[in-house]
This record gives structure tokens, C-alpha cells and sequence, in this order.
């Protein structure tokens, strides 16, 4: 390649134009404007005319219960998706990427949730989650269990939250789960089979280990995946944020100040406290990964 | 043997039980699609429905203009995955083989701005665009979605694994750097252009607030939006509305199940390493 | 360390040309704004004019046929309907509209919308079409307009809107239900809470639920705070009232029928008119507007006629429903034939079609006195029972910052029926939460 010139950087730019102006006018910049709106006090947002400027969105988020509810509800997501999706699609990639028949069609099988619309397959989960009418509620009431208000029932609002986007995002991780482990080379496994290593140590040793950078890659994606989740709370509770504001995340929030409220600094504000959380989150992660991570 | 039998038993047990639970809400909504209005919001459920109400799918499709909002979505669909292949490959390509100054800044604002919710740049587009005047336009859907950064970072690190040696072999043949990227390297990196397009599509496809602010006229919705306002119209009419979302899942569905094996190719070869 | 440096580098960057942007934009658009200005037109020139509006299925229908009729009298004037969904995305277009210069001419809007609308320069003074001597209303025709719609689109004296789509509340009850447990369709609270716990109960191995709410109930808060006697809101000096003995008392009377079992919400139904016919509900209290989703559905199910929301202490009953503005930013031929066209939506002849078609109310004294409407409702007496409620009628709070109120109270009042808080601790919240809304935009 050589050392960059004024030739190769002309070239190079020309090349790059296309996606440029696309990312900088539909991303960067707004981007920008929405964190200027954010120090917007007085605005107003017809004629386009800032009367003050200053922190008092930031100020508002400090004290709204909202906010911080939302907050809350956005880490408990957060926690509740990512490691079992993460468990669970480790488990049925591994299971997938030994030496059985049908495997392609268990792949498409457990892909297929993440290629479809959320707002069409919410139709029919808000019906399965029904108190009286749902399919589960029928078949936890064969084993005896009580109906369970899954939507309308503030404790459990988050959980079903929690299924349905367990259940969409499965098949993405295992693919990239599965293209780790087919990365890894299966000399190191029939050595270990030849000194006598258990299954289950084989995992632990073998697969663990250097299936590492896939798990890194996993995690990351889906924490900052859900970390944004809105479009499956608002097609699963009916443009509502949950019962009693249950499922109300950060996302949410925002596009309530935005759409509800027409409260640009707050809803800017709000969406660049969340910007930051991500982006420590994910320096945590790469510190960790760097030092963890065999590569 | 027997415990070889047995685990496999045990693989194969699990994977279905998982399957099922994976395909089950999709059976449902098919099963439920054909069934008579009385066979649906009763206890204990009935699975099948006596007789194949077929007429459920002609009912939703007559009762809103499903044909306008397929023909919008494939229209926005494909015009914005050929978009989005088409900056990508040239950005990809500027990132993993040209040297140029900024080049190392200029990518990590790009990886920065995967950072952001979507939804923070709702309000400004929308302005933005209103002063374009391409709102309730084709273009309002399509043009904002021809470039991610997420495709670009996949397809470069798919082409950095392309051995350098190859380019230098191209640059001594006397072949262009415009050349050798369309004939060289974007037949390499076929599994990964099928990723980023069937991504790019399934994105596409399914999107729903945007399409749902930027456009005003009936005549320019896209499916989703078509069928929340579908729903709000058949009410608890839930054969029809299982009739139209069926109608709008297969199409993703099929894609899908065509073009998998390049999926999982491509994913292996760039998602990961990086 | 190197990452670091250009990870703060670029965020530099990118201030700087945020920093740039900002300025030039806002020129821009005070040029377009000039721009529009200029232009003028004449009035004999064909004029097409957009409406949004909100209306599905039934209404929608009805709704085309009313406009249809009135392009085919009208050569010059095309009026363009565009459903823009529920009212809640209509909103949300109108906002984004208005900032984006693409505002149709006319469209359909609550009063606490206009009132936003109002503030923001957006919709045109009415006043003037009004008085217009060749093409304005007699007196006798503006008061020929139901008060009580009449007097909601009236702001410090001038008319910003004209009533469209009205509703009230009405009691919904299942025939054969009450029948079946002798119970007559109650006419009190007392009477109420009484006939359902008598309907509550489990009958071929369905559970039946005496009474049902709405999801939104909360927003009902208003009209049952005044029905138990007590005062809503204080409109002119900005203060919330409801937290007072009659506030509680009205809460504890929704909240003791959930709690025991007697009453339930639409919860993950959406709206109350599917549990009421599939025969799970027997009596909910809800819109008027939902006449013609609860006839559709119930077709073959169940036996149903409505009757008139019992009286507390007083009889109280807010009307809903929105009305039609028109915007500012139309040019004035716009507006010349937006008026034409408003005046035919709501004539005596259209006002009382678009009633039979949907359940709305006819918005016209003359309508509901026209022996169309009194045949009408003899032969669908539900039709006719929002009327008898024109009396004790009311409209809800429309100041600025309503939205946020309602949300306020409404999230609180949630929050009490689900069991999460009291009574008592939910009014008091919901009075400091709408107090904090209605300070802020003070």
C-alpha cells in the first residue's frame, strides 16, 4: 500500500464519496444537531429560533423518576437478554456443529425469527401471552399453573419482553456462534480425544477459549443491540410502554419526549446519556477483551 | 455405541424441542390464517381449523391495498440494498487496500457512529429530508439507507484477509485499482456481498418507524406500516391479521432459505475476526 | 493510547462542523418562509386542498362518499382525503409537518392539539369565515351548532376549529346476560357496582366479568371526579382540583369494582369491544364511536344495546372527539375552499349521514331534530342514547400542556388500579405530577 500522498488520499476519497455523503448527512450530522438540541433550554421548534441555551434538559433527566425508571428497566433488559441469549445460542451452536443429519434445517429453523417483520410477529405473540386466549397460559395451566397476566401484569411485562426478544435474536448469535466454531480447527479436538479428554473438558479447554473472540463479538453486538430495544416493546404492549410504565426503556423514553412531548432537549438529552452508556460499556468491554480474549 | 446412540438421541431431542418452540408462534399464525372466526379466541385452543378458509387471505388483501404496499416494499427494497452494495464496495475497498491520510480517524468516527440509537436521528432527517422536499417520496425511504457503516466494516475486513500478494500480482499486470476491485475482488467476496445484502434486505423489508413518519399517503406505505394501520382497521379480527402477516413474513422467509448458505460463508469469513 | 487520541480528535471534529451547520440552516428557512408569502393566486383557478384525518374502516368509508359528493358539486375545489393512521401518528405527522413547511390544508384535531396550535401560530382564525356575509353562518346557523361542541372550538373569543367527529361515553350491556342474572341496566353509581357483582361469576366454564374499563380510564378521570361532585381542573389559574374528597372518592369507586373482581380493564384486548362480544364482559362503559365495531363483532355472538352513563352525585358526561382545523400556512384559496368545504361536512343533510354511518354524534340542533334521525334512532335506539347525555355534557381540559397532564394522571391512575399504589397516594402523585406539567409551560 505505501505511505499515504495527496494522490492516494484524492483517490482514495473519491472512492469513498458515495458512502460519505450518505453517512454524513443522514448520520453525522444529525447526530450533531440532536446533541446541540440537547443544550437547548428555550426553543422554539416551528421557527427554528433558540431563545437560551444551557443544561437544563440534563437537569431534568437528573430529577425525572421517568428517566431514571427507564433507566432501570433498560438494565434489568439488558441483563435479562444478553447472557441467556448468549448461553443458549452457544448450546444450540454447538449441538448444531457436531455431526448430525438435518443440520441445515435446524439452522434455518432457528434463524428464521430474526428474518421477519416485529411488528408482525408481535401480532401473534400478544395473542399467545394472553391471560384468557394464549397458548402458553394453556399449556402452563396443563402443568397446573395459574394464568399469568403476561402483558398486563406490571411484574411480568419485563419478562415477556424478555422471551420475545430472546427468541428474535437467537438465530443471529448462533450463526456467528457456529461460524466460530468452525473456525476452529478440529485437529485440536481429536488430539484431545486421543489423550482421553471428556466431553465437558473438551468444551471447557478447547472451545472456550478460542471460541473467545466470537463470544466477545456476540456480547458486544447484543449489549449495545439491546440496549436500543423499541421496536418489539411497541408492537408487544400496542404502542404503550408496558403496564404502569414496566417496559418503559431509554429508547422508549425518548420517543416519547420526541413524539409525545415535542421535548427535543430532553428527548436529545436523554438519547445522548444513553449514547454514553453504550460507549463506556463498550470500552469496559474491549479493555476486558484485550486482556481476556485469546486470540 | 450405545452411549454414542444415546448422546445422539439426546442432540437430536433437544434441537427439535427447540425447533418447535422456535417455529411454533409462526404455525400459529399460519394455522390460525385459514381458520373460521369462531375457531379463534376460544379455550381450550383448536389447532387446526375444520375447514382451510382460503377466502381469509383474498378478505385481507381486498380489505386494504396490500398490492400498492408489496410493490412499494420491493421497490424500496431492492433499490436500497443495490445502494448500499454499491458505496460499500468502493468505501471497503478505500479502507483495506488505499493508504490515505485521516484514513485511521475517519474509520473510528465511522465505528462511533454504530453507537448511536437510530432513533436520535429521526427528528433531524425528518427535517432535513422535508427541506429536500422527499418526504412521502421514494426517495425519502431509499436514499438515507444506501450506505451503513456496519456493512462497510464487515465487507473490509473481508477484503483484508484477501492476501496482499494478490494485489501486487493485479498492479504488475497493469490492472487498475478500478478494475481490479469489480473483477477480482468483488467476485472473492461474494459470501460476504450476499450477508451484507440479505441483512441489508431483511432490514429493509421489516422497518417500520421510519417508513412510518417520512410517509404520508396511503399510496406510499410500505408492508409494516401497512399492517398496524391493517390491525387498528380489522380490530380483533385475528384470522385476517394472521392472513396479512403471513403474507408479509414469507417473502423474507424464502430469501432466506434460498440464498443461507452464503450466510453463514460469509459471516464466518468476515464477522468474526475482527 | 493512540485510539484514545483520535477517538477524542474525531468527536472534536465533528463539534466544529456541528458548530457550522447549525447557523447557515436557520437562513435558509426564513427565505422559504418569505418565499411562500409572495405567492398569490385567484380564487376562479381549480384549488386542490389535503385532509388529513384518522378515520378506518366504517368512517373512513363514510367519510370519502360525504367528500366525493362535495367534488363532484364543486369544479374548482378538490378536496384530498389522507388517512394518516390512528390519532396519535395524525398528531405526530401534523408536529412534523408543521415543521417541515408540508401541513396540509385541513385536518382533524383535538382542542388541546389546537390549543398547542394556537400558541404556535399554525391554524387560522376562523372568526373572519364565520361573520363572511355571502359566505359565512347566519347567526341562526352557528348557533344551530350543539353548544357544547360549539363552545370547545372557541378560544378568547375566536373560532379556531368547527366540530366534526363527537362522541360520548355510553354504558354498553350484554341482553341476554342481564336477562339472564334479572338485572335491569343500571342507572347509578349504587346500581352499578351492584349489577356487577351480581353479572360476575362462571357460566358453561367461562369466567364472566361484570363490568369493563377502557385502558385509558384514567383519561375518563375528569368526567367521574365531576360526577361525584368535585372539581377537575381550574383552566384559568392553572390548578389542579382533583385531589379532594370527591377525587378520591370517585378513584376508590373504579379501583374497589378491579379489585374485587367485579370489573376489568381492556388490558391486552385493546379496547373493551372484544371481550364485550365474545360474551366475557357483560357491561363496559366506553365511546359511542365504538357503535359500529361493537355491531360488526358482536353479529352473531351476543345480544347488546347501550344506555346512558349512571349518575353519581351529578350527571356528568365528557364529549370527545375531534373537529377541523385549517392551517395557516394554506394560501388563501386554500382556505376560501377549505371553509366551502367544512360548511358541507357538517350541513344538517351530512352531519346526520355521517352519524348513521358511525356513531358519532350529529353536530347540528337541525340534525338531531330532523325527522331522519328521529326515525333513525327509533329503529337503532343505541344510536340514540348520546344525545340524551347532551345536557350533562361537558369538554375535557384543552390547555397547553393537556397532553402531558393527561399522561400524568393517567400513568398514576394506572398504577392504582394495577395494585401498585393507593388511592390516595396515586391521586396525590397524579395532582404533582399534572401541577409540575401545567408550571412548566406557565
Amino acid at each position: 500500500m505505501g505511505r499515504p500522498t495527496l494522490k492516494s488520499t484524492f483517490t482514495a476519497f473519491l472512492y469513498l464519496l458515495p458512502a460519505l455523503l450518505i453517512i454524513t448527512v443522514f448520520t453525522i450530522y444529525p447526530i450533531i444537531k440532536s446533541l446541540l438540541i440537547s443544550f437547548y433550554n428555550d426553543y422554539d421548534f416551528f421557527q427554528d429560533i433558540v431563545y437560551e441555551r444551557g443544561i437544563d434538559s440534563y437537569i431534568y433527566l437528573w430529577n425525572d423518576p421517568n428517566f431514571h425508571l427507564a433507566l432501570k428497566n433498560t438494565f434489568i433488559f439488558v441483563i435479562g437478554v444478553v447472557p441467556c441469549s448468549i448461553i443458549l445460542s452457544l448450546l444450540i451452536a454447538i449441538l448444531l456443529n457436531t455431526n448430525i443429519k438435518l443440520r441445515a434445517l435446524f439452522r434455518t429453523v432457528y434463524f428464521i425469527p430474526f428474518v421477519t417483520s416485529v411488528v408482525a410477529v408481535s401480532i401473534v405473540w400478544r395473542w399467545i401471552f394472553h391471560t384468557e386466549y394464549g397458548v402458553l397460559n394453556y399449556f402452563l395451566g396443563l402443568f397446573g399453573v395459574d394464568p399469568i397476566a403476561w402483558l398486563t401484569d406490571p411484574k411480568w411485562a419485563m419478562p415477556s419482553l424478555i422471551i420475545l426478544s430472546i427468541w428474535k435474536g437467537l438465530g443471529y448469535n448462533i450463526i456467528i456462534f457456529l461460524a466460530g466454531l468452525q473456525n476452529i480447527n478440529d485437529q485440536y479436538y481429536l488430539a484431545a480425544k486421543i489423550d482421553g479428554a471428556s466431553a465437558i473438558k473438551r468444551f471447557f479447554f478447547i472451545t472456550v477459549p478460542l471460541l473467545s473472540p466470537t463470544t466477545f463479538f456476540v456480547s458486544v453486538v447484543s449489549i449495545i443491540g439491546s440496549f436500543k430495544v423499541f421496536d418489539e416493546i411497541y408492537a408487544l404492549f400496542g404502542g404503550q410502554p408496558g403496564p404502569a410504565s414496566s417496559a418503559l426503556t431509554v429508547v422508549y423514553y425518548i420517543f416519547e419526549k420526541f413524539y409525545g412531548e415535542w421535548n427535543f432537549g430532553v428527548a436529545s438529552a436523554a438519547a445522548y446519556c444513553l449514547f454514553i452508556i453504550i460507549f463506556i460499556l463498550t470500552l469496559i468491554q474491549l479493555y476486558i477483551g484485550k486482556r481476556k480474549v485469546t486470540y | 455405541m450405545i452411549r454414542d446412540a444415546l448422546s445422539k438421541a439426546t442432540i437430536y431431542i433437544t434441537l427439535s424441542l427447540g425447533g418447535v418452540l422456535m417455529l411454533l408462534p409462526f404455525i400459529w399464525m399460519l394455522l390460525t390464517s385459514f381458520k373460521a372466526g369462531n375457531e379463534v379466541m376460544i379455550m381450550p385452543p383448536v389447532w387446526f381449523p375444520e375447514k382451510f378458509h382460503f377466502e381469509n387471505y383474498k378478505e385481507a388483501w381486498e380489505m386494504a391495498p396490500f398490492g400498492r404496499y408489496l410493490f412499494n416494499s420491493i421497490t424500496v427494497t431492492v433499490l436500497s440494498t443495490i445502494g448500499e452494495l454499491i458505496t460499500t464496495i468502493l468505501a471497503a475497498y478505500a479502507f483495506s487496500k488505499m493508504n490515505f491520510w485521516g484514513r485511521d480517524v475517519l474509520f473510528a468516527i465511522l465505528l462511533g457512529t454504530m453507537m448511536v440509537p437510530g432513533e436520535v436521528l429521526l427528528i433531524p432527517n425528518f427535517v432535513l429530508l422535508s427541506d429536500l422536499g422527499w418526504i412521502d417520496q421514494y426517495e425519502a425511504l431509499i436514499i438515507p439507507w444506501t450506505a451503513s457503516v456496519f456493512a462497510i466494516f464487515l465487507l473490509r475486513q473481508f477484503f483484508l484477509s484477501v492476501p496482499k500478494d494478490l494485489s501486487y500480482a493485479a498492479k504488475i499486470d497493469g490492472c487498475s485499482d478500478f478494475r481490479f476491485l469489480w473483477t477480482i475482488m468483488v467476485p472473492l467476496a461474494k459470501p460476504a456481498l450476499f450477508t451484507i445484502a440479505l441483512l441489508k434486505a431483511i432490514g429493509s423489508w421489516n422497518a417500520f418507524l421510519w417508513p412510518l413518519i417520512v410517509t404520508s399517503s396511503k399510496e406510499m406505505r410500505t408492508l409494516p406500516v401497512g399492517l398496524t394501520a391493517f390491525s387498528t382497521e380489522a380490530g380483533t379480527v385475528y384470522e385476517l391479521l394472521m392472513a396479512a402477516s403471513t403474507m408479509i413474513i414469507l417473502p423474507m422467509i424464502i430469501l432466506y432459505i434460498i440464498l443461507q448458505k452464503y450466510i453463514i460463508q460469509g459471516i464466518a469469513k468476515a464477522g468474526i475476526k475482527g | 493510547m493512540k485510539k484514545w487520541s483520535s477517538i477524542l480528535i474525531s468527536i472534536l471534529f465533528v463539534l466544529l462542523l456541528a458548530a457550522c451547520n447549525s447557523s447557515s440552516s436557520t437562513e435558509e428557512k426564513e427565505e422559504k418562509q418569505q418565499e411562500t408569502k409572495e405567492t398569490t393566486g385567484k380564487v376562479q383557478e381549480p384549488v386542490e386542498i389535503e385532509f388529513w384525518h384518522a378515520m378506518s374502516g366504517n368512517l373512513e368509508t363514510a367519510l370519502t362518499k360525504i367528500t366525493d359528493d362535495f367534488n363532484s358539486q364543486n369544479d374548482s375545489i378538490n378536496v384530498k382525503l389522507v388517512n394518516q393512521g390512528g390519532y396519535g401518528d395524525l398528531s405526530q405527522k401534523i408536529m412534523a409537518a408543521a415543521k417541515a413547511n408540508t401541513l396540509p390544508t385541513i385536518s382533524q384535531a383535538y382542542e388541546d392539539w389546537t390549543t398547542e396550535y394556537i400558541q404556535n401560530n399554525l391554524v387560522a382564525d376562523l372568526t373572519p369565515y364565520i361573520n363572511d356575509k355571502e359566505n359565512g353562518f347566519t347567526e341562526e346557523e352557528l348557533n344551530d351548532i350543539v353548544d357544547v361542541f360549539r363552545d370547545a372550538n372557541m378560544w378568547d373569543g375566536k373560532y379556531y376549529s368547527m366540530p366534526f367527529n363527537k362522541s360520548t361515553r355510553i354504558l354498553f350491556y350484554n341482553k341476554g346476560l342481564l336477562e339472564e342474572a334479572n338485572v335491569e341496566p343500571p342507572t347509578t353509581w349504587d346500581e352499578l357496582e351492584a349489577a356487577a357483582k351480581k353479572l360476575t361469576g362462571s357460566k358453561d366454564g367461562k369466567n364472566i366479568v361484570g363490568m369493563g374499563f377502557e385502558n385509558g380510564v384514567g383519561h375518563e378521570l375528569p368526567a367521574w371526579v365531576k360526577q361525584a361532585g368535585g372539581e377537575f381542573i381550574d383552566e384559568k389559574e392553572g390548578k389542579v382540583l382533583f385531589n379532594s374528597p370527591e377525587g378520591i372518592e370517585a378513584l376508590s369507586f373504579i379501583n374497589s369494582m378491579i379489585q374485587d373482581g367485579t370489573a376489568r380493564l381492556a388490558g391486552e384486548d385493546g379496547y373493551m369491544s372484544g371481550p364485550f362480544t365474545r360474551g366475557d364482559v357483560a357491561m363496559y362503559i366506553g365511546s359511542s364511536a365504538g357503535i359500529s365495531y361493537v355491531a360488526k363483532d358482536a353479529e352473531g355472538n351476543i345480544e347488546w344495546s347501550a344506555a346512558p352513563i349512571p349518575k353519581g352525585k351529578e350527571a356528568a358526561n365528557a364529549f370527545m372527539g375531534t373537529n377541523i382545523n385549517i392551517f395557516q400556512s394554506a394560501t388563501d384559496e386554500q382556505k376560501t375552499a377549505a371553509w366551502e368545504y367544512i360548511k358541507f361536512l357538517i350541513n344538517t343533510e351530512n352531519t346526520t349521514y355521517w352519524a348513521k354511518e358511525t356513531g358519532y354524534l350529529p353536530v347540528r340542533y337541525s340534525a338531531l331534530e330532523s325527522e331522519d334521525w328521529k326515525k333513525y334512532i327509533e329503529e337503532v335506539p343505541v344510536y340514540g342514547v348520546g344525545q340524551q347525555q347532551l345536557d350533562s355534557g361537558f369538554f375535557d381540559p384543552r390547555m397547553v400542556g393537556a397532553y402531558g397532564i393527561k399522561n400524568a394522571i393517567n400513568k398514576e391512575v394506572e398504577l392504582v388500579l394495577l395494585g401498585q399504589k393507593t388511592v390516595e397516594q396515586g391521586l396525590a402523585d397524579a395532582e404533582k405530577a399534572a401541577q409540575a406539567e401545567l408550571d412548566k409551560v406557565k
